[in-house]
């Protein structure tokens, strides 16, 4: 898949998003833990409760603007484009490889076998 | 250029529901966030007693956090919609990953019959040399009037009779489909008949 460019930008950056949505719940997790404590640090509630904040927002703009482009692009109609004719000919060239490479085994075997008697 | 297409109902609907529970687990997240450290802050005075607003304030906690993870859970379920109704429907970059697969397979191909080719060209002098010997030894099976392919060849460019010239060697070679212009068929077939067996 890494040569597929134009596509693997847009599955990577929603592979960020899944990866950001898991540190939203960690943030989460720890501004509340934080709170349960009874001597609570300051700083790091707010700076976790901020990064929750900012984080959340920054998934929402990603996830509408993903949408807005597939809702520009999509059009109902399943794609019909294959490969499958240049894989065909691709895998005849593979075969007529094959093939000489056991022609010409036989011919050294019959070589040698000549070269015994 | 951003002008919305008639799109069928069914994407339409699926790009509309995605939007909207994008925008609801959004809002789910935000709000029982808020509202757990707003249920953080202890009040002096409650309406029940302190043990039983602790008990509703640790149920409501609980409540809270497990929607803010449920939120999550539907947001990681609308990414993967998203990722396979890209791969699906994004025909750009389909189109460019087909393009891109066929001139790769292309290439490939390409490669492979050239090297098949100038292994042909290195192959076809070799045999040359191999049926010399082997059509000059004396383990060959031929009749005296049989020619190696050499002396095909060579009779076939002295020859200015066309059709003789061409009859001549046609007769000779034992096989009716061999012509001078295939050398490796009779060489294969001598091969594998004589090969191991000895003659007087």
């Amino acid at each position: 898949m890494a040569t597929y460019s134009l596509a693997n930008e847009r599955l990577r950056a929603l592979e960020d998003i899944e990866r950001e949505i898991g540190a939203i719940l960690q943030n989460a997790g720890t501004v509340i833990l934080e709170l349960s404590k009874e001597k609570t640090n300051e700083r790091l509630l707010d700076r976790q409760a901020a990064a929750f904040t900012t984080s959340v927002q920054h998934v929402e703009a990603e996830l509408s603007a993903q949408i807005r482009y597939l809702t520009q692009v999509a059009t109902g109609q399943p794609h019909e484009g294959s490969s499958y004719s240049s894989r065909k000919d691709c895998q005849m060239a593979l075969k007529r490889v094959d093939y000489a490479r056991l022609k010409l085994s036989d011919v050294a075997r019959t070589c040698e076998q000549m070269l015994e008697n | 250029m951003a002008q919305q297409r008639a799109l069928p109902q069914s994407k339409e609907t699926l790009l509309q529901s995605y939007n909207k529970r994008l925008k609801d687990d959004i809002k789910s997240m935000m709000d029982n966030f808020t509202e757990i450290i707003k249920t953080a802050k202890i009040e002096d005075e409650t309406q029940v007693s302190r043990a039983t607003q602790g008990e509703q304030d640790n149920y409501e906690m609980d409540v809270r956090a497990s929607n803010i993870v449920r939120a999550g859970e539907s947001l990681m379920k609308l990414v993967s919609d998203l990722k396979q109704f890209l791969i699906l429907n994004d025909f750009p970059s389909v189109n460019e990953a087909i393009d891109q697969r066929n001139q790769q397979l292309r290439a490939l191909q390409e490669e492979c019959d050239r090297k098949l080719t100038a292994l042909r060209d290195e192959v076809s002098i070799d045999l040359y040399e191999l049926e010399e010997e082997y059509y000059s030894s004396s383990s060959s099976l031929r009749e005296a009037n049989d020619l190696p392919l050499c002396e095909a060849y060579w009779r076939l460019d002295l020859d200015t009779d066309g059709a003789d010239g061409l009859a001549a060697p046609l007769r000779a070679s034992p096989e009716p489909s061999a012509g001078p212009l295939q050398p490796a068929a009779p060489a294969h077939s001598h091969a594998s008949g004589s090969g191991p067996t000895e003659h007087a």
